[in-house]
């Protein structure tokens, strides 16, 4: 009896394995171009900037069906991009996993742009300008200053972003659709699951499942920041004592 | 050589700073407001001129016409900051690295372990800096700096942020770097003594203009550079030799010039140079030696000149050295002081200070 219930069938640890998966390439995926953009937000003025600044916003207040619909049009098989890739590379993206890879980078980019964009625009300038006045280049006091001391929030950008790609549903399920084994992820399953009889006992373990995953996130999210910021010293900017 | 003709202006506030400086350690000197960090900020390449050039040692480093702005990560000029900048994810070792690593061997003049041995900074390189004093995080920025082995070094009122006992232990560090290294500096402070207790060359800022550029003694000549100064309490800083100790009535004799000075007990040795300081409004005058008073000290003195300011009278006299007094205009019409003269100046052993420890 106690077996049945608390084991999971073959189709439920597919699920939540290529939901590991998706989440993994996802914030490994944004990882780069995030900070990347999060920086050009924080320290650079430009032509453009406030319309980079909401496109990238854009799928936090959109309904997520909508990223996930434009996805399809651009990238489906039929898409504009989807159709070209598809011909002079045979690359296929709809109704895969990288798909659901690309849908859920897409709605957790701006978590993570947020988070690492506040952290990099509360690095002292002034350390910036000590290091190069020490004679670095400003690549090099972007690495050895500017990104360690932005650790902090760099972490916790890239948790959101993990955790979000793990909850990501609607756009996900609009692109890729829900594909056993290849697109079916946890909350795909689990939506999945509700719909077919006898279905409840499966989605209330995966609901469980789930629950664990995201409140391990945010407190492996708050060990690592925490852990972070006294590597880099109590204050980040030392002054007038 | 030092040439800059820079021009800046922020909102209201307009800068043009105009000078040629041939002395290697100057102190920059002018009130809160003035523009010494805008123009620091200018030389070092932190803040972008508007128009005007910067040539340093032959070489230009800024010029508008010319379309010349090396960035301040090819400057070579080292910069100590009013409130350190050492950065808090390194240890104390790492910080003195961060620029030090970056030069190619021949170009590291200045060695790891002469620069922590002259700054006394060797037990801190394992900390890092939150662990650090205020005056501890000085020494280290003052030592990261160096040890670019810069071309010149830009100190930007490093102990503004420091209390009066912290600063005189910092002092005779700045002294050391100065005799102990031949290295260009400027010395940003709105403190007069400090400035005096490195160098007697000034050059003196008011409101975005370079009012003079030379000696103290020539600088204060300008009426309103003496004024400045005055503002700004006048202290002056002496370089006296230790003759011989008193403990037991607590007191040391040294010598400024030819003359001696008693001064309250230090603990330097005999034949040492020691700096003091003595207040402008704490030295006395009188036309002949007097018998039969408390004060130890009556140095006899010229006078070089005479000065009005706000609330009394400013007479520079040269015991040897220069030194200045402040006393009442009606002192002087009543005694007829003159250029030339000659003087006594009283002052009491206890109004006199040692500038460190």
């Amino acid at each position: 009896m106690t077996d049945s219930i608390f084991l999971l069938s073959a189709a439920e640890i597919e699920a939540l394995m290529l939901s590991a998966k998706v989440a993994i390439f996802c914030t490994l995926a944004i990882c780069v171009p995030g900070i990347a953009v999060a920086w050009l937000l924080a320290k650079k003025s430009f032509l453009g900037k406030s319309l980079l600044d909401s496109v990238v916003h854009l799928p936090l207040v959109l309904p997520p069906v909508v990223p996930g619909f434009l996805l399809l049009i651009l990238l489906g098989s039929q898409g504009l991009i989807g159709k070209w890739l598809q011909q002079a590379f045979g690359i296929t993206v709809a109704f895969t996993w990288v798909g659901a890879v690309i849908a859920s980078a897409v709605m957790a980019f701006p978590l993570m742009v947020r988070s690492a964009r506040l952290a990099i625009s509360q690095v002292d300038s002034g350390l910036e300008a000590a290091a190069q006045s020490l004679g670095a280049r400003p690549l090099r006091v972007f690495f050895t200053v500017t990104l360690p001391l932005a650790m902090p929030g760099i972490i916790t950008g890239l948790i959101l972003a993990f955790s979000r790609s793990l909850g990501e549903f609607g756009a996900t399920i609009t692109f890729v659709g829900n594909v056993e084994g290849e697109t079916r992820t946890l909350p795909l399953a689990i939506y999945t699951y509700t719909q077919i009889p006898d279905g409840d006992m499966a989605a209330i373990r995966l609901v469980v499942i789930s629950m664990v995953i995201a409140l391990g996130a945010l407190m492996l999210s708050d060990i690592l920041e925490r852990r972070a910021t006294r590597r880099i010293g109590r204050g980040v900017r030392p002054s007038h004592d | 050589m030092i040439d800059i003709d820079l021009q800046r202006k922020q909102g209201t506030f307009s800068l043009h700073a105009k000078c040629v400086i041939t002395e290697p350690v100057v102190g920059l000197f002018g009130p809160s407001g003035a523009g010494k960090s805008t123009l620091l900020g200018m030389i070092a390449g932190l803040i972008r001129p508007n128009a005007g050039h910067f040539i340093l040692d032959g070489e230009c480093l800024f010029d508008s016409m010319r379309g010349i702005n090396v960035p301040l990560y090819k400057r070579h000029i080292g910069v100590v900051f009013q409130d350190s900048r050492l950065f808090p994810h390194l240890d104390v070792r790492d910080n003195l690295n961060y620029g030090f690593n970056l030069l190619d061997g021949k170009n590291q003049r200045l060695g790891f372990k002469q620069i922590i041995e002259l700054l006394e900074i060797g037990h801190l390189l394992t900390q890092k800096p939150h662990q650090l004093s205020g005056g501890e995080k000085q020494r280290v920025a003052l030592g990261r700096a160096l040890l670019i082995s810069p071309r010149l070094l830009l100190l930007d009122e490093p102990l503004a942020s420091l209390d009066v006992r912290l600063k005189r232990q910092i002092l005779p560090f700045l002294r050391r770097v100065k005799d102990e290294i031949n290295l260009p500096m400027i010395y940003v402070s709105h403190a007069i003594d400090e400035i005096l207790y490195l160098t007697t060359q000034i050059a003196m800022l008011n409101a975005g203009k370079i009012l003079t550029v030379g000696s103290f003694q020539e600088v204060i000549r300008d009426e309103r550079a003496l004024a400045l100064a005055y503002a700004s309490g006048l202290e002056n800083v002496l370089h006296a030799q230790v003759l011989a100790h008193y403990p037991a009535d607590g007191y040391t004799v040294a010598k400024i010039g030819a003359q001696p000075i008693h001064v309250p007990l230090v603990n330097v040795p005999v034949g040492r140079m020691i700096p003091l300081s003595i207040a402008a409004s704490n030295i006395a005058l009188s036309k002949q030696k007097i018998d039969g008073v408390t004060i130890q000290n009556q140095l006899f003195a010229t006078v070089t000149a005479i000065q009005r300011v706000e609330k009394g009278v400013l007479v520079t006299l040269d015991v040897g050295c220069l030194l200045i007094a402040e006393v009442s205009a009606k002192a002087i019409s009543d005694m007829q002081i003159e250029l030339g003269a000659s003087l006594y100046c009283l002052i009491k052993t206890q109004s006199i200070s040692l500038v460190s420890n």
